[in-house]
């Protein structure tokens, strides 16, 4: 019996590294998370490389969420209250980042000041050794206004600043580029314009090797299948060779399934979907692991216990390799 | 290997008779290379070309039926790696495993039958039973399958054992008639399993340990040998990573280097120790090339996500998932709440619906039947016109539903206002905001003001 | 609106008064006054069909109760003196006066520069073998108490005698005068006949078009018009020597019903907009009849044929056949080839009986212009790898060659045409058709058509002047215009960032002639439309762009396309210049063809039947391929290697991605 012949793809084409966190030059962060690098398709360890294994981030805001599932509420308690409890909690949890959003800045949820979201930045900084996603109040305006003011005063901290959209780049790329920190560029869905963005954002003279793509996760049951696929095809891009395709990637999976009906409908559902209690985790896990197999370098998430079930995934899929 | 629509084009007459139905050989050579229609259309085709376009069509992974009757699936069949290629063709069915000693046996079987969930208008339902020998006499196991049967009449089965003598006895029992698939033959028993599938006329699982493709390969080649032709193939992997390669090697080995041998479905155990880790292995087969896949645990929260997955993993990426065209509650509305209109494409339906349920505003969503066109091709094509906006409003029984009589409509159909508003005489029509991004501003600023 | 059933409650009424026309008019309450206006005939011009979108539907309301729904783009002080959008406000009731501005006849050639007169048929056919139209001399033997053989027979038998031709027919009209036209001209006559009738691809035997007294002077001409949807251009042909006399070329009248086929398509839903439109689309053919007639010294009835090639669309609308159809799902045309027709039917003012051709068409967006184009340009006929463009309102394309045609439609927007730019105009004098701009100081240097001081920028102006903004950097890659550049020609207006090419004043202009964002954006989408759709067509077939052999460049627009600066900014492929050929106007070099030559006819049948026409909104790639191409000059710069070097040498900030 003559063995089988195992088809190995022969890719002329790799992910770029993106290092977030910085020990020195400014920078305090006790550990730093690498990601990039693949020179394969996902976890296929027998035809290539995957130098570092995707991170998973947990979500932090500078408020307590009262509009989020219950189920997260009582999964992270009172620690919500504050940034720096809940990110030395998610970090507990097992996050090797935290990802920050400055929503208290938004219009219409306070205003808060640049000189309070700085503050925030600095003390989730002092309270956790983790590197730290930031991303602004989700107002153009504001979000360059802050963005600017917290990139300016943790210079060298090598933070992702997000997110970078292609009505809204230039401000906080220009700040990213100044103070030695990475951008998230974030684009509808659409393999096209996420390279387009990549192209506009690296013609500003922002290295690629700080530039994070995030190609708008659609939760499991909405547009996932959409999310997947692009995925899939600007990973293929990027090891075919197709040099504005190889950013990491980043995918908010948490937001996107606990804003969804399954992971916030507690009773007047059908039986058959299950409690809230497992829903909720259910629908986030099973967005997330689809969102890796597809080239996720970056799960951005909301439940400890989903954190728990991916860095088992990981651990599993990473095995041997 | 799939010709391109040219080179069949080479292969037909070339005379563009029209009898096919189609305006023009190419047109008819385009449509066969995307198997939307059939060679025996043309009634001139040479016999040299249906040879070598049969050959060029021959499905490299074998389809394989599970089951009998209403309920029977089939798997295999796939042509592509990606989805975004073509879309995948035969979902994996989704099968729960109990023990044969199991003492709610009949109780579980009956719970997989009878799950089910509605999604975007489609029914969603599990596949099959598994029912797993805890060992023993196989008269006890023919026992077991017996009452499962009895329990979930018309389910399609997986007999699981390594005893072929049990398997022959749960055939033999009646359940041969329901076409089961048995797992599995190994390196071991696979003589007697192979005689046992070929007397029942069962579909076959082969099965090795840690992925050992070379093993697959030899047991294909004897129970082939032993005229079983109707396989599945188990690889045997035990961790995500082994078996994401494993199912990876064995599609592209069917697909590219048109591996007969093992060109057949898959089967992933997808079991594992809490639903957590069970649902990620599960979901890892849905995307990666699972023809079936056995599940432990009957969480219904994790069968939905799986159901929900398959459903979005094994849409046509050409052909969009459609809302049903109808009035939609947001929240819980009310006679002040707005009423937006919107067309039927999923994602269009979902960022609207997204947008007012992420900002907490009870909405009346009504959903116009474009065909599954987002708002503006459906209005470059017609499906999304002032007639069509009129007759879904007509037909909702919207107006008995709220107070105001003011109508949201897309901005990016604002032309379509006057003539709208000429067909809906008692509303008033408002232009909404472009992207759905927008809307909770609009409904705070404007539409309320 | 002619409803007088009683049962009803009377609906509240309006009379509206049109000057200075004087046109009045009872309508309910509640009409639109454009839908008054088309009632009463009146020339409002209507480019987006009364969809609310261009506002030049401008009337001005003197007196009465009106209700405006919008008055898009109207500043306060034309609200206060009572400027309206006619398709956007309607009647209330009781008498209302409505001052309908006067249109100044734009006095402009089409795209203005001559147009090219072909000498010579431009493919191989030999028309003296296979003439369409022939003129016969005869002396027919006068009846006698002897003979007496009816006129027609008499005629026949003569034919047949004297030059061979049997079997030829006559219609009634005809015959109704054959008696005395005989007798006039004393038995001596010239005959006109159609030779050989073409109806779906099979042959009939001679018709006879006219009986003329031999002792006269006699023409035997033809016409071949190319019906566009923006311009119209006809050639007279002399059917004795097969040249081309006289061609003449004028703006569509359908204009002012809609700038685009899909605009003009909605018109004809209004009540009589079909029939305005068919009217329209006569009304303009004959002017171009009798502008032909004038110049040349001859008379209507000696025009004995007509071809005429157009779009789908035009040709429903010719016809008087409603399109709706072609842009609802699944986009079926009511008919591909037209039925046998002579002029009188249709109402144009050539010989009653002249026959007129309407090329075939393929699907509801590839048209009888475009089989036209297939025929004149050969690629029916080579073996090389073809790909045939017709870029106008829609850009059509078909590629293939002898062994099989594959055809799209895509469409552009009017925007090559002027159309939906703030200064954009038709190629006539004062356009500004070439663009530099400096580097360094970012200042530009423009030229006119005619050296006229400039009054906008015309489609090749406008491909020019956005290649300038990109590689100079003041356009970005996605059609952004940098506000900060160095320069006062980058101003904001409106919110909207616009780059001034001309100020008021410069060189005799009277305004500040701009490029705004919103053009960029405009002109981004056609271009990306039109790439697009070579990359679909491609890929349906698998073959890749660069092994495409050669590009021809067809239609109106074509002729005045600089390859070059096309490639710059994404609308040609970027492949070397020597595989791009210019043929001209295709459409009426094929209608001229099929005018004088059966054989062209039978060619052009069969084409027609063999192209593969694929629908593009059936196809999702194409949404992906418009998407990859809306960029500057696309998001695969590995595909322009020749843009990426100009950006190089430029070194603006448009870079090469790092």
């Amino acid at each position: 019996m003559t063995p089988v012949e195992i088809p190995v793809e022969k890719w002329s084409g790799a992910v770029r590294e993106v290092t977030l966190g910085s020990s020195y030059g400014g920078g305090t962060r006790g550990s730093t998370v690498s990601v990039g690098g693949e020179t394969a398709l996902p976890f296929l360890g027998f035809e290539g490389a995957m130098p570092h294994r995707p991170a998973i981030a947990v979500e932090v805001q500078d408020m307590h969420p009262a509009d989020w599932s219950a189920e997260l509420q009582a999964a992270w308690g009172d620690a919500m209250d504050d940034a720096a409890t809940w990110a030395q909690k998610a970090v507990e949890a097992g996050a090797d980042l935290i990802a920050l959003k400055l929503r208290s800045c938004h219009p219409d949820q306070g205003d808060g000041s640049c000189e309070d979201a700085v503050r925030t930045v600095e003390r989730v900084l002092a309270a956790v050794p983790v590197p730290l996603i930031v991303y602004g109040p989700g107002s153009a305006d504001k979000d360059n206004e802050v963005l600017v003011a917290v990139a300016e005063k943790t210079k060298g901290e090598q933070l992702a600043l997000g997110l970078c959209e292609d009505k809204n780049y230039r401000t906080i790329v220009a700040a990213a580029l100044g103070n030695g920190h990475a951008v998230i560029a974030q684009t509808p869905i659409d393999v096209n314009l996420a390279k387009q963005l990549n192209i506009l954002i690296s013609d500003m003279g922002l290295p690629l090797e700080r530039v994070l793509m995030d190609p708008n996760t659609g939760a499991l049951g909405y547009g996932l299948e959409y999310t997947y696929s692009v995925m899939e095809r600007l990973r293929l891009a990027a090891l075919m060779g197709d040099s504005m395709t190889q950013q990491p990637m980043i995918c908010t999976a948490g937001e996107e399934a606990w804003r969804q009906k399954e992971g916030r409908a507690e009773g007047d559902v059908p039986e058959a979907w299950g409690a809230l209690a497992e829903r909720g985790v259910a629908w986030e896990i099973s967005t997330a692991t689809t969102l890796l197999e597809s080239g996720a370098d970056i799960l951005v998430l909301r439940h400890p216990a989903s954190v728990s079930a991916m860095r088992d995934a990981l651990d599993d899929l990473t095995k041997g390799a | 290997m799939a010709l391109s629509g040219l080179q069949i084009y080479k292969l037909l007459p070339q005379t563009n008779c029209k009898e096919c139905g189609f305006p023009t050989c190419l047109a008819f050579a385009m449509k066969l290379a995307q198997k939307g229609t059939e060679l025996d259309k043309c009634p001139y085709v040479s016999d040299d070309a249906r040879t070598a376009l049969d050959a060029a069509s021959a499905p490299p992974i074998k389809l394989a039926t599970i089951g009998a009757g209403d309920r029977a699936f089939g798997v295999g069949n796939e042509t592509v790696m990606y989805r975004h290629e073509k879309t995948f063709v035969h979902q994996p069915g989704l099968v729960v495993r109990v023990k044969s000693d199991a003492a709610d046996l009949a109780d579980v079987a009956a719970r997989v039958a009878g799950y089910s969930v509605e999604r975007v208008g489609m029914t969603l339902t599990l596949d099959g039973l598994a029912v797993e020998d805890a060992g023993g006499r196989a008269a006890a196991y023919a026992a077991a399958v017996a009452a499962a049967r009895a329990a979930a009449p018309g389910l399609p089965l997986v007999l699981m054992s390594a005893d072929a003598a049990a398997i022959d006895a749960a055939l033999a029992g009646g359940a041969a008639a329901e076409k089961p698939l048995i797992h599995a033959a190994t390196a071991a028993n696979w003589q007697a399993m192979a005689e046992v599938a070929k007397k029942h006329a069962c579909p076959l699982v082969i099965k090795v340990a840690d992925g050992d493709l070379d093993g697959l390969l030899e047991l294909s080649g004897q129970v082939r040998g032993a005229g079983v032709e109707d396989l599945v193939l188990d690889p045997g992997a035990t961790t995500l990573a082994g078996e994401l390669a494993a199912a990876t090697q064995l599609r592209r080995l069917a697909l590219k280097k048109g591996a007969r041998e093992l060109g057949y479905p898959l089967v992933a155990v997808a079991a594992a120790p809490t639903w957590q880790a069970e649902l990620v292995r599960a979901t890892q087969a849905v995307g990666k090339y699972a023809g079936v896949i056995i599940l432990d645990h009957f969480e219904p929260a994790m069968l939905y996500s799986l159901l929900t997955l398959r459903q979005n993993i094994y849409t046509d990426p050409q052909k969009p998932i459609q809302m049903e065209p109808k009035l939609y509650e947001i929240g819980s509305p009310t006679a002040d709440s707005p009423v937006l209109i919107t067309t039927n494409f999923s994602l269009t339906y979902f960022s609207v619906a997204g947008e007012v349920e992420g900002a907490g505003i009870p909405t009346w969503l009504l959903v116009a039947d474009s065909d599954g066109q987002s708002v503006l091709t459906g209005w470059a094509a017609g499906k999304f016109d002032a007639e069509k906006i009129a007759k879904t409003v007509k037909g909702s029984g919207i107006e008995n539903m709220v107070g105001h009589k003011k109508l949201v409509i897309p901005g990016h159909v604002a032309g379509l206002s006057g003539e709208v508003e000429e067909e809906l005489p008692e509303w008033k029509i408002m232009v909404g905001p472009r992207d759905a991004v927008d809307i909770p501003n609009y409904i705070k600023n404007v539409w309320g003001a | 609106m002619s409803d007088t059933s009683t049962t009803k409650p009377r609906t509240a009424m309006a009379s509206i008064t049109f000057t200075p026309s004087g046109e009045t008019i009872e309508v309910p309450k509640g009409t639109s006054l454009l839908d008054a206006a088309i009632f009463c005939e009146l020339d409002v011009p209507a480019p987006c069909a009364g969809q609310g979108r261009c506002g030049r539907c401008r009337v001005r309301v003197a007196s009465g109760e009106v209700e405006r729904r919008s008055n898009a783009g109207m500043t306060t002080d034309e609200i206060l003196e009572g400027w309206a959008v006619a398709c956007q406000t309607y009647a209330g009731e009781g008498a209302i006066e409505i001052d309908v501005p006067e249109r100044k006849k734009e006095k402009v050639r089409p795209h203005g520069h001559a147009i090219a007169e072909p000498e010579s048929l431009p493919i191989t056919c030999d028309y003296l073998q296979n003439p369409a139209v022939r003129t016969f001399s005869l002396a027919i033997d006068p009846p006698t108490l002897e003979d007496q053989t009816s006129d027609f027979d008499r005629l026949c038998r003569a034919l047949t005698q004297q030059h061979g031709i049997e079997g030829v027919r006559a219609e009634l009209p005809m015959l109704r005068r054959l008696g005395k036209d005989l007798r006039m001209a004393n038995w001596k006559v010239s005959v006109t006949l159609e030779m050989r009738d073409w109806v779906y691809g099979s042959y009939l035997p001679p018709r006879l078009i006219r009986i003329y007294p031999d002792a006269f002077p006699h023409a035997s001409m033809g016409l071949a018009v190319d019906l566009g949807t923006t311009s119209v251009v006809a050639y007279l042909v002399d059917f004795h020597t097969g040249r081309v006399v006289d061609s003449a070329s004028a703006y569509n009248k359908q204009i002012a019903c809609g700038d685009d086929v899909i605009s003009r398509i909605i018109y004809a839903k209004r009540e009589k907009g079909l029939e305005r439109l068919h009217k329209l689309a006569v009304e303009t053919i004959n002017d171009l009849l009798e502008e032909l007639q004038v110049r040349n010294g001859i008379e209507l009835y000696e025009i004995h044929e007509i071809t005429v090639a157009g779009n789908t669309t035009m040709t429903h609308l010719l016809l008087g056949v409603d399109p709706r159809f072609l842009r609802e799902a699944p986009y079926i045309p009511t008919l591909s080839a037209a039925p046998k027709l002579v002029a009188g039917e249709l109402g144009l003012s050539a010989n009653m009986l002249a026959r007129v051709h309407i090329l075939p068409s393929v699907g509801s967006y590839v048209g009888g212009d475009i089989t036209a184009g297939v025929i004149s340009s050969g690629m029916y006929a080579t073996d090389k790898l073809t790909l045939f463009i017709d870029i106008g309102t829609n850009g059509e394309m078909v590629l293939g060659n002898k062994e099989w045609l594959l055809s799209c439609a895509c469409s552009a927007g009017p925007a090559f045409e002027g159309g939906g730019v703030r200064h954009g105009m038709r190629a006539s004098p004062g356009a500004i058709e070439d663009v530099f701009i400096d580097d360094a100081t970012l200042e530009p240097t423009f030229r006119t058509i005619d050296n006229a001081p400039a009054v906008g920028i015309c489609g090749s102006g406008l491909i020019d002047l956005l290649g300038e903004l990109f590689l100079t950097g003041i356009v970005d890659k996605s059609g952004h215009i940098d506000r900060n550049a160095p320069t006062q020609r980058v101003r904001v207006f409106d919110g909207v960032p616009e780059y001034v090419v001309c100020w008021a004043g410069e060189g005799g202009a009277q305004k500040d002639i701009t490029l705004t964002e919103s053009d960029v954006t405009g002109l981004l989408r056609a271009k990306a439309a039109i790439y697009a759709g070579f990359e679909v067509l491609c890929a349906s077939v698998g073959v890749d762009l660069a092994d495409v052999e050669q590009i021809f460049i067809g239609g109106a627009f074509g002729q005045y396309l600089n390859v070059e600066k096309a490639i710059r900014i994404g609308l040609l492929p970027d492949q070397p210049v020597e595989r791009f050929h210019f043929l001209g106007n295709t459409s009426a070099l094929g209608a001229f063809a099929a005018l004088l030559c059966v054989s062209a006819r039978l060619e052009v049948n069969d084409v027609a039947s063999k192209m593969t026409y694929l629908e593009l909104s059936a196809d999702n790639t194409f949404m992906d391929e418009y998407t990859s191409a809306l960029f500057l000059p696309h998001t695969d710069l590995i595909g322009f290697p020749s843009v990426s070097a100009a950006l190089a040498a430029r070194g603006s900030g448009n870079g090469n991605g790092g």
